[in-house]
């Protein structure tokens, strides 16, 4: 017997004038499962959850455990909306007695202070709390009749890194217990973290939908191995042929080249395209071989937010990628991106002061 | 129990909110302090000898309690709603159990207590300050639900301002327009001589008309004066009223929000 999902959202449309806050989206979120929302400022997240909660209309289809969420158990659902503020002067425990004593059955205050760590600050007016305690004041608020589907809107905007991971630790034992959880942040951490699928919205519309390591396997483009010249040569444009080598990088890029990898060169720094970390150490041998000094070699593996930037186009141009570093359409995005055959390494369309070379 | 229990929730957290508001819990009781003090003590009541306050002391009594009855739910029920948008906590709200009508219920019963120490206030103030003589009748005790009425009729008005209006700002300034012009032309604190003829029947569409003849009825014996009765007695008053606040709490309820 297969269970219907938590949320069911379909085909869901919704515009403010002439902007597009939701253009299509569809999703589903099961029970457990952590459903991270992630986009641009006014992708649509908000409004998505609003959606989702009922509390703002929109075309299209959204079920809450089977019903339409503003006339669904409300009890089952827990929101921290995004730009939240509880009264000022109630002291945290009386807030979250105060949003306890809206549901029949709620979790005892205590344990929520606990959960939130501010059980030594419950007796402080919730508006002489910092930033961030405020915030942690709400995702209590949001947890108090202990909800089987909870929204979290930026749910640890402002929070120190220690409360942070004391929310991540909160989401993590709640999806555990099988609460369905939709939460959006621009955290790529926590995001990539927490979620078991992360749905990407554009222009208000999904873009991908997926596991993290899904997306970040498809869309986030190979590892890089970066070098920077030692100090003493100015950086400079270089031409493609390498001639005027003077800042470092073409000493960098014979070298590496010479040992087998495909480089790019560019703002003073050596790129290296999808390097295994097992390749790490055949690059330094072949740089010590060639007598080449250098400042810094830099290992990245790609993450969720290098599939972010793609996926939104709002890749970072730093070491411009040539070809990829903004992908404008999602379904040009090559997943691959390997060795220089793929994925933003293979000189096409590249900028002016970028060269690639052949090993 | 449900019900009651989240009702109680609402309303204790909003009256702690607005009594650790010590400037709003000045004004709020400051404001009809004043209002007496200049026109009962200063200005001065004039028995006879014509002019705006020319009635006996006591005929003013329902115009200084409804200073309180409407000025204050008007504004506070306004700017509440406005400052809960702004927040986001309707949106908050929207997915707990509590109904709009819950919602306005629980903010109702906070300005009913405040409303009721301040009337207090007031009559004491009016006793002292300007002479009034009060009627010692069990017929007094009906001013309780001439003030709870209108207390209920005037929250579900500032419901009404609260979803119109689309800051704190306009609502203040909306309750301030609206609030003034009913505070004098409701058979308040002018009498019906001092106004044109065919302005009677315009007082008739202030549900504030119905609060003050029906208080008057129970503060102010018109014998002795050319003062007239006040048309439909206490109890026609009362039922006005009380039909006026039920249709201005409904729509009030519904006024809440609960989207963005």
């Amino acid at each position: 017997m297969t269970r219907e999902p938590v949320v069911v959202a379909e085909d869901l449309r919704r515009s403010y004038g002439d902007t597009v806050a939701l253009d299509g989206v569809s999703l589903t979120v099961e029970a457990g499962e952590v459903f991270g929302l992630v986009g641009p400022n006014g992708a649509g997240k908000t409004t998505l959850v609003r959606a989702l909660t009922g509390t703002t209309s929109v075309e299209g289809r959204v079920r809450v455990f089977g019903d339409p969420p503003a006339e669904g158990d409300r009890s089952r659902v827990g929101l921290l909306p995004q730009e939240f503020a509880p009264a000022g002067r109630l002291t945290v425990r009386e807030l979250l007695a105060y949003y306890a004593g809206l549901y029949d059955e709620a979790r005892p205050v205590d344990a929520v202070l606990d959960d939130v760590g501010l059980a030594d600050t419950a007796d402080t007016w919730y508006e002489e709390l910092s930033g961030g305690q405020r915030r942690r004041a709400c995702v209590g608020a949001a947890l108090v009749n202990d909800p089987d589907l909870l929204f979290l809107d930026e749910p640890t905007t402002g929070i120190d890194p220690a409360g942070r991971r004391a929310v991540w630790g909160l989401v993590e034992s709640l999806s555990a217990d099988g609460t369905a959880v939709v939460l959006t942040s621009h955290s790529m951490t926590e995001i990539e973290r927490l979620s078991d699928r992360v749905g990407l919205l554009r222009d208000g519309g999904l873009v991908a939908v997926g596991p993290p390591g899904g997306l970040v396997a498809d869309h986030a483009g190979p590892a890089r191995l970066v070098v920077e010249p030692a100090d003493g040569t100015e950086p400079s444009a270089t031409g493609g042929d390498g001639a005027q080598g003077d800042d470092g990088t073409t000493a960098l890029a014979d070298a590496l080249r010479e040992a087998g990898f495909t480089v790019t060169v560019g703002d003073g720094e050596v790129a290296v395209e999808a390097v295994a970390p097992t390749e790490i150490g055949a690059a330094v041998d072949g740089l010590d071989a060639a007598g080449v000094d250098y400042d810094a070699l830099t290992w990245t593996e790609p993450g969720l937010e290098d599939a972010y930037l793609r996926l939104t186009g709002e890749a970072f141009e730093g070491l411009r990628q040539p070809g990829a570093s903004v992908v404008d359409d999602p379904t040009d995005a090559d997943p691959g991106g390997h060795g220089g055959t793929g994925g933003g390494n293979t000189g096409e369309g590249g900028g002016d002061e970028t060269t690639e070379v052949e090993a | 129990m449900s019900r009651l229990r989240r009702v109680r929730a609402e309303a204790t957290a909003a009256t702690r909110s607005f009594l650790r508001r010590r400037t709003a819990v000045f004004f709020t009781f400051f404001f009809p302090v004043i209002l007496v003090v200049i026109f009962g003590a200063l200005v001065r009541t004039r028995p006879g000898g014509g002019g705006l306050f020319a009635a006996p002391a006591a005929y003013y009594v329902p115009g200084y309690l409804a200073t309180v009855v409407l000025f204050t739910p008007l504004s506070r029920i306004g700017s509440e709603i406005a400052r809960h948008r702004d927040d986001s906590r309707f949106e908050k709200l929207a997915t707990t159990p509590l109904t709009r009508g819950e919602w306005l219920a629980a903010h109702t019963l906070v300005n009913l207590g405040v409303i009721s120490v301040a009337s207090l206030l007031i009559l004491g103030l009016v006793v002292g300050l300007t002479g009034a003589t009060l009627p010692v009748a069990p017929a007094l005790a009906l001013l309780v639900p001439f003030v709870a009425l209108a207390v209920v009729l005037f929250c579900g008005f500032g419901a009404i301002l609260g979803r119109v209006a689309d800051s704190q700002d306009g609502v203040i300034a909306a309750s301030n327009t609206i609030a003034l012009p009913l505070l004098f032309l409701s058979d308040t604190f002018l009498t019906p001589s001092l106004l044109p003829e065919w302005f009677a029947n315009a007082a008739l569409v202030s549900p504030l008309t119905y609060f003050a003849r029906g208080v008057r009825t129970v503060t102010f014996s018109p014998t002795g004066t050319d003062l007239p009765a006040p048309p439909l007695g206490t109890t026609g008053n009362l039922a006005v009223l009380a039909a006026l606040a039920a249709v201005f709490f409904a729509v009030g309820a519904v006024a809440v929000p609960r989207t963005e």
